[in-house]
């Protein structure tokens, strides 16, 4: 059995081919994978939040930590898979139709991820209709919209309308994101929040996730 | 030309030299970072009733509009740009051609040379080759290309810094034609000149896809990039230090053929901050960054007359006093919005050290979205701060965008305006 502090210490430090061979020499013994996830992956994800936070760590460190823990959630996942354990939660992500920038996108993905959500990434411009059709057949519970540009913005609002007529708004939670964006845009268009960056993100999907299963 | 653009140079100068200048200089597409959407420059046009004609597409990225002398009269600027020859899509900015944008007629250049995909995306091509990997997409309606990342798979483990120099060449003696048949052309107007000649871009990360190449070779993928700062720093070094030998070369060579006609050079816009915090430590800007920033900004220094452009959008203010250490003497674009970026603190922990050129009106919210009345009293305060003692250039924060409307672009000239003569 492998010290699997070293997993932690892996993916806190963003070594990916160190937290994938512990990961794989560790299910290879019989652990958990959920264990794997809950006790060590996800404290590293949160830990390395944490340091995002405080400005010990930027984006460079949080795109090596999200890697290092994608690398080991490649090998966990199909074994969670198959024996049916649910993720806390199921995250549609993309940015709105007519934007293409995807690095804030892709680093909230990550970071939910991380934070042991399913992510389902849509890429970018996003049409309300991919969103709509990913809520409907991925069984997601929080949709995130991302845009970079002021001439984008609407798009999060034609988004969140479109979904309103499809009748899918409810059955999700909506967070919304990128460098215009404001938390009174977000309340303006419907959403139901809005984070400034990655790390916060997270501690706002799980804040959604606990209401609607409250 | 009117009257007063003949002072226009000696009041830029003023303004970057840290002296009252008789008014608060103004600038509108100098650089590629203080433009206008072609869009909005066609609007601007209407607005002061000049002739109609279709506007150049000077940079084709950001699709901004070349701003002519008769409208930088109506609008009261007092700089003229000297670009690159080539953009960054890597063609030259020559031979015009009309196209159409959203039903827009502009104007751009012969190498500007597009496709539509399936989606209804245009597509943009390097050098103009249409058998080339396209390199910048513009979603259908929209207004801007982005550049598409066109990595190639790489070893990490033999990577060749050469790979990444591919776009820092030695420049040729057409180019510096270029250059200097341009300072010519716009020396002795009265405006102050304001360069961008290319090369000195760190890690600028619009340029590190290497838009204007067929065929990019290196850490071409944004991600990628921005992870090798931490995880392949020696290698970050190597191509920095190659770019920057060939950069002080190329300085040299343009100081030859233009001297010290020009006021103020782009040098730099990697950007280091986010809206509420940044890219990096500082301690990561002064190991990997400020070496290089220094060669060419004390190369500067000590042989021309030229001040130091820095622009980096963001929460940057932690980083001013190592800007001001690497030789930068104006920083822009002053994003007064983000965190820790609060106007009066800025002006009196920096004002005597650090020209501001920007910070006029933020671009995310007011100047777009806000009404004139918003944009006025916002374009007052900032002058209010930022005028005094010289060190400020106006300009918004950024290009102005498009959609913005035209009636709050007018509204933050009038401001400017007012604010002379009160």
């Amino acid at each position: 059995m492998p010290d699997l502090q070293k997993l932690y210490d892996a993916v806190l430090n963003g070594d990916q081919k160190t937290s994938v061979a512990i990961t794989r020499e560790a299910l290879d013994a019989g652990t958990d994978p959920m264990v794997l996830i809950t006790n060590y992956m996800v404290p590293a994800m949160d830990e390395v939040g944490r340091l995002f936070e405080c400005e010990d760590y930027f984006v460079p460190e949080l795109l090596l930590s999200a890697r290092a823990m994608k690398g080991s959630l490649e090998l966990i996942r199909p074994l969670l898979a198959a024996r049916g354990d649910e993720p806390v939660g199921r995250v549609v992500i993309g940015t709105v139709k007519g934007d293409l920038h995807d690095i804030g996108k892709n680093l909230v993905g990550s970071m939910l991820e991380g934070g042991g959500f399913e992510v389902i990434d849509l890429g970018a411009d996003v049409s309300a209709e991919r969103f709509i059709e990913a809520v409907q057949t991925k069984n997601a519970n929080i949709v995130c919209l991302s845009a970079l540009l002021t001439v984008t913005m609407p798009s999060m609002r034609t988004t969140i309308e479109a979904m309103k007529a499809a009748g899918v708004r409810d059955k999700v939670k909506i967070m919304v994101g990128g460098a215009p964006v404001t938390s009174q845009f977000a309340e303006e268009i419907g959403a139901d929040g809005y984070s400034d960056n990655a790390s916060s993100a997270v501690a706002l999907a799980r804040r959604l996730r606990a209401e609607a299963t409250a | 030309m009117t009257s007063a653009a003949a002072s226009s140079r000696q009041r830029v100068l003023d303004a970057l030299n840290h002296r009252q200048p008789d008014r608060v200089p103004v600038d509108f597409g100098s650089t590629s970072v203080t433009g206008i959407h072609v869009s909005v420059v066609a609007g601007l046009r209407r607005h002061y009733g000049l002739e109609q004609r279709p506007v150049k597409v000077h940079e084709p990225g950001q699709m901004l509009g070349l701003v002519d002398d008769d409208l930088r009269d109506a609008m009261g600027i007092d700089t003229v740009s000297i670009m690159p020859a080539k953009t960054s899509y890597g063609f030259l900015n020559e031979n015009w051609k009309p196209w159409v944008l959203n039903g827009l007629e502009v104007l751009v250049a012969e190498g500007f040379r597009t496709t539509i995909d399936t989606n209804g995306d245009t597509l943009l091509y390097p050098q103009g080759d249409l058998t080339a990997a396209p390199s910048g997409r513009m979603p259908a309606g929209g207004f801007f290309f982005d550049v598409i990342v066109r990595q190639n798979d790489f070893d990490p483990e033999h990577l060749d810094p050469a790979d990444n120099c591919e776009e820092f060449q030695p420049i040729g003696d057409a180019d510096l034609d270029v250059l200097q048949r341009s300072v010519a052309a716009v020396q002795g107007c009265g405006r102050a000149i304001v360069a961008g000649f290319g090369g000195t871009g760190f890690g600028d990360i619009a340029r590190v896809p290497g838009p204007g190449l067929k065929v990019p070779r290196g850490i071409r993928d944004v991600t990628e990039w921005y992870v090798s700062t931490r995880s392949r720093r020696d290698y970050i070094h190597q191509v920095f230090q190659r770019q920057c030998e060939v950069a002080l070369g190329n300085l040299e060579r343009i100081r030859q053929r233009v001297g010290n006609s020009v006021d103020a050079v782009y040098i730099c816009g990697t950007d280091f901050g986010t809206q509420s915090s940044a890219f990096c430590s500082v301690a990561t800007l002064r190991e990997l960054w400020v070496p290089y920033y220094r060669e060419i900004n004390n190369w500067v220094h000590a042989n021309t007359t030229w001040k130091c452009f820095k622009h980096s959008c963001g929460s940057v203010e932690r980083f001013f006093e190592t800007f001001i250490d690497a030789g930068f003497d104006i920083i822009n674009p002053v994003q007064c919005s983000a965190v820790g970026m609060e106007p009066a603190m800025l002006k009196e922990k920096y004002g005597s050290r650090l020209v501001f050129w920007g910070g006029g009106i933020d671009t995310q919210q007011t100047l777009p979205f806000g009404s004139p009345a918003e944009v006025r009293e916002q374009a007052l305060r900032r002058l209010e701060i930022f005028a005094p003692g010289g060190g400020f250039v106006f300009n918004t924060v950024h290009n102005i965008q498009a959609g913005t409307p035209v009636e709050n672009v007018v509204a933050m000239l009038d401001a400017v305006k007012e604010f002379h003569h009160a």
